[in-house]
């Protein structure tokens, strides 16, 4: 926990969702935690952020919930890609790839 | 999109399991958290703590989500709208005010436009009328005028069959029938149609069929469609009606069928009861009928153009099938000049979408007039509420102070303020579209005159709504915006320092408010003026001296050609009448003429005299009457000098006349016309005989009230050179004339029971010639009263509402020792100051405005001094005392009691 955490740029949480959630149907908490573990710790995901998030999302049409049993045997509210999720995930990464090659370019030669 | 509002509103509906789905995910989410952190080593406790701490607020996480979820949009304007009701139920008497007041606006408004949408906007109840085109003729003569709506049936029917542009035309002719045999008239609206007239405008029969050409050659026998209204009216809408017979103007007539529901024709503002083809008239009017005439103007005509045949096509070849049309129908007895101009003539086509109408010439002026006043109300009641709404949300301070205290934004709190004004604005309107019904159907009824039955299809279409809901909206935010933003500008540290810093502030706030009463004052002024200066032209027009005295005069109009009675036959049996009614209890002279004045008849040609620079042309028009010898007595039109008719006059006697003044003075300009002869314009190849002036009579309105007199000639009845099967009785009563209408119906009856009697009184002819003024001058009046009263509620509330804020000062002024009629003055001096500005601005707007009425007034000039120094002069009294009431109680107001306050 000592690492130095970033904030996240505006939009990326969307981004960040919908990647986590196109391997496997996943609950908010496991999202959260996914994240941290695959960045190392580095991004935070709180939850002020994330719920609304995950109910813009559902709202927009891009993931579904529905309701199933967790690990633990308790009842957890699952999100699922669906496939306007899925093009837009791909559109978003496509779009997210280019401008960090770019932002590298010139961090690396100006 | 859609989706999108369908995830809201499920979201709304099912607050409850969204709610608690939310509370279950979050709760999940923070049990997982916690097992975690125990997992790496903390009590239960410390978990808990440090998983609280990362999670923030749980209640605002849920707003946040709700947000996110877009339920918050739909959820306060509900709260606003529940909250809203709440407020206004908390001041029952100033929201039903203000509803009351916005009902009235906007039911006025909407009833005036719902008038100006059917009469002049609405589309025809038929297929396609977009591609309907009204035939009309241009004369050459007079290119600026308006193009002739009527035919001949010659140039009718050679039109019909010399052109292959149209895929249907046809021809129509509104008129009266008569279905009484004998006895009192009981006239129904008729119309004449030809063959394609159903066919081509699509309607269909509700029963049995309708007229098709086959049913419309020359010879025809009588049958006849009914419209549905009087089919159900009269016929209890049965079966059999359709097969059985009817006597229009004393013919039998086989009903053939019923039209569809909704259809009244072509004219707006008329209907007809029954129409029966055209070949009909002949059985009517016998071997000398009007389907051969070729003067006889009778025949509306319009047409479908085939398609692909374009506006500007279509009006070419109109122009080109003209010239051999008119010269086929040419009329063989004018005057050659008169021929020539005829044949230059031609067709030419007009929109017909939304039908013709005589109500649109002489009632679109009214209409904008009366649009323009009700609009002016509708904002006066907007700048009264906006005002109540203002003094609302000054005492509504704190509560809006502590709203904003507690974190709501300036946005949230105006749109709360504006969902109120809304809500007023919209139960205004709903009351509002009930005035208007019921207002719309008054005004109908008003503007009927006996001899014209105004129908209209008043129902609201979406025109009419979209307009009152237009009206709803913009008034709701008219009054609402200011009041508003004003009362949301609110410094919460002066709200903090107590009340005398709101005191401060709010008197300041005020301002706003004497602009709203000044503008109030000064479009009521606008309104006073222009209801001043139509009721003042209508007392002009009703009471000046029209040259006859209307009063207690009973017009019996007979006619002998229905009754089948022989032409030889028919001037004894007038006599014969006419010494009947003379000798009945009650009347005090009888006579009978041809014309009645101010009746919509005219008959009239012009004079040759034998003078030096005699009048020629137009300018030697001269309007006739024939009339009994009793006649300028009975109507009590003085005889100026010779004599008047007497039983030597007779159809062998030489000819002879009495004219009125201006005919004397503009064709005899020495002074010497009694003795004179002068001759009528002959038909060509008749004599034209000689007539001498045997005596003068005094000037008298002869078509209208507001013409100057007409150049006027009497001659003796038993002259009259045409056949003259129609003519009225003018009956002098003692009494009230209607109530001999049955003893004239009884002698009538002793001489024949077959002549059918038309009655009404001459005051009500007059009455039905002012039917614009009379419309302009009650409902200004009416409107500008209610202008007035709202002004005054608006200017008493804004001053009781200031004196009650300004009551602690007043107490510390007098506690100091202010004269109490020093306060008066403080208070009056804000009315005067108020009434000023608002009388100033109002004359200004006045005399501005005023020149649009121009041409509705009569013998007085818009700008009249005398109207608007009265307006003025009520305005400020009326303004005066509304400010003096709470200027007394201000006062009154009791130091102790001021002071005690708080």
């Amino acid at each position: 926990m000592a690492q130095k955490r970033i904030e996240l740029p505006q939009g990326t949480l969307d981004l960040l969702i919908l990647r986590t959630l196109a391997l496997e149907p996943q609950h908010g908490w496991a999202i959260s935690e996914r994240i941290q573990q695959i960045s190392s710790d580095v991004l935070l995901i709180q939850q002020g952020s994330l719920y609304p998030a995950l109910h813009r999302l559902e709202r927009r049409g891009w993931i579904k919930a529905k309701w199933g049993t967790s690990e633990n045997n308790r009842r957890a509210k699952y999100y699922e890609l669906t496939k306007t999720g899925r093009k837009q995930l791909e559109l978003e990464q496509d779009s997210w790839k280019k401008l960090a090659a770019a932002v590298a370019q010139i961090l690396e030669t100006a | 999109m859609f989706s999108d509002l369908l995830f809201r509103l499920r979201s709304l509906f099912r607050r409850g399991t969204v709610e608690s789905e939310a509370d279950a995910e979050l709760r999940f989410h923070f049990d997982q958290q916690v097992t975690k952190l125990m997992k790496s080593g903390l009590t239960r406790e410390e978990a808990k703590r440090r998983a609280r701490l990362a999670f923030g607020g749980h209640e605002q996480l849920k707003e946040e989500i709700r947000d996110a979820r877009g339920v918050n949009l739909i959820e306060t304007l509900f709260q606003d709208i529940r909250y809203g009701l709440r407020v206004l139920a908390r001041t029952p008497v100033i929201s039903c005010v203000a509803i009351l007041s916005l009902a009235l606006g906007i039911g006025a408004n909407t009833a005036i436009f719902s008038l100006i949408d059917t009469v002049m906007l609405r589309m025809l109840p038929v297929e396609r009328p977009e591609e309907l085109t009204e035939v009309r003729m241009s004369e050459p003569r007079s290119p600026d005028a308006e193009p002739q709506p009527t035919f001949t049936n010659p140039l009718w029917e050679a039109l019909r069959d010399r052109q292959d542009f149209y895929s249907g035309i046809f021809a129509w002719s509104l008129t009266q029938f008569d279905l009484s045999q004998g006895g009192a008239v009981h006239d129904v609206d008729g119309m004449f149609a030809s063959g394609d007239y159903f066919s081509t405008l699509g309607v269909r029969p509700a029963a049995g069929r309708l007229i098709t050409p086959a049913d419309d050659k020359r010879g025809c026998p009588g049958t006849a469609v009914l419209s549905y209204g009087f089919w159900q009216d009269h016929f209890g809408g049965a079966e059999s009606a359709v097969g059985s017979t009817l006597s229009l103007d004393n013919h039998i007539f086989n009903i053939i069928g019923v039209s569809a529901p909704g259809f009244f024709g072509l004219e707006v503002g008329n209907k007809f009861d029954v129409a029966i083809p055209v070949c009909a008239a002949q059985i009517f009017d016998g071997p000398k009928t009007r389907l051969d005439h070729r003067s006889w103007w009778w025949l509306h005509v319009a047409g479908r153009s085939k398609p692909g045949v374009t506006a500007d096509e279509l009006k070419a070849r109109l122009g080109v099938v003209s010239p051999q049309i008119f010269l086929d129908a040419l009329p063989q007895d004018w005057e050659q000049k008169n021929q020539q101009d005829f044949l230059k003539r031609s067709f030419l086509p007009t929109p017909a979408r939304t039908g013709t109408s005589y109500l649109r010439r002489q009632f679109t002026q009214p209409l904008h007039i009366l649009m323009g006043v009700v609009g002016l109300v509708l904002l006066i009641a907007c700048a009264n509420i906006a005002s109540l709404m203002l003094a609302r949300a000054s005492a509504r301070h704190k509560e809006i102070a502590v709203r904003k205290a507690l974190g709501a934004s300036r946005a949230r709190l105006i749109r709360q303020l504006l969902t109120e004004c809304v809500l007023l604005s919209t139960a205004g309107a709903l009351l509002g579209v009930f005035f208007a019904r019921w207002g719309s159907a008054l005004l109908v009824r008003y503007i009927s005159t006996g001899d014209n039955k105004v129908f209209l299809d008043l129902s609201f279409d979406w025109r009419v709504l979209t307009f009152t809901a237009a009206a709803a909206v913009f008034t709701g935010i008219l009054f609402g915006v200011l009041p508003a933003f004003r009362s949301t500008r609110v410094s919460l540290t002066s709200a903090m320092k107590g009340p005398l810093a709101v005191d401060a502030e709010s008197r300041a706030k005020f301002r706003p408010g004497k602009w709203i009463v000044a503008s109030q004052v000064a479009l009521s002024l606008v309104l006073l003026v222009a209801s001043g200066l139509f009721l003042r032209s209508l007392v002009k027009l009703v009471t000046m001296d029209v040259g006859f005295d209307r009063n207690n005069v009973l017009i019996v109009r007979a006619n002998l050609h229905n009754a089948k009675v022989p032409l030889e036959q028919q001037p004894a049996m007038f006599d014969e009448m006419e010494r009947r009614l003379r000798t009945l209890p009650g009347v005090v002279s009888a006579s009978r003429s041809i014309m009645t004045p101010v009746s919509n008849y005219v008959w009239n040609n012009s004079l040759d005299v034998d003078e030096p620079n005699a009048p020629t042309g137009d300018a030697a028009l001269a309007f006739f009457n024939f009339v009994s010898p009793a006649y300028l007595g009975t109507v009590r039109t003085p005889l100026l000098a010779g004599r008047g008719f007497n039983d030597g006059d007779t159809k062998t006697a030489p000819r002879v006349a009495v004219v009125n003044e201006i005919l004397a003075r503009k064709f005899f300009p020495n002074g010497d016309a009694l003795g004179k002869y002068f001759r009528v314009h002959p038909e060509p190849g008749k004599p034209a005989l000689p007539i001498q002036i045997v005596g003068l009579a005094k000037d008298a309105k002869y078509e209208s009230l507001r013409e100057e007199a007409h150049p006027t000639a009497y001659f003796p009845i038993a002259q009259v050179p045409e056949d003259a099967e129609e003519q009225v009785f003018e009956l002098r009563t003692a009494a009230r004339p209607s109530v001999l209408v049955t003893a004239v119906q009884e002698a009538v009856a002793g001489v024949s029971k077959e002549v059918p009697l038309d009655f009404t009184t001459l005051a009500r002819q007059v009455d039905d010639s002012l039917v614009e003024e009379r419309l302009l001058a009650t409902l200004s009046t009416f409107f500008g009263g209610l202008a007035l009263v709202l002004a005054m509620i608006g200017l008493y509330g804004a001053l009781s509402y200031l004196v009650a804020q300004r009551q602690r000062e007043f107490g510390i002024r007098m506690a100091l020792g202010a004269p109490r009629d020093s306060i008066l003055r403080l208070v009056m001096r804000d009315v005067i100051l108020v009434l000023a500005g608002g009388v100033t601005a109002g004359v200004c707007l006045s005399l501005a405005a005023v020149g649009l009425l121009q041409k509705m007034l009569f013998g007085l000039a818009a700008r009249d001094t005398v109207t608007l120094l009265a307006c003025i002069g009520v305005l400020s009294v009326v303004a005066f005392f509304a400010g003096y009431v709470p200027a007394r109680r201000a006062m009154r107001t009791d130091p102790m009691v001021a002071l005690r306050y708080e």
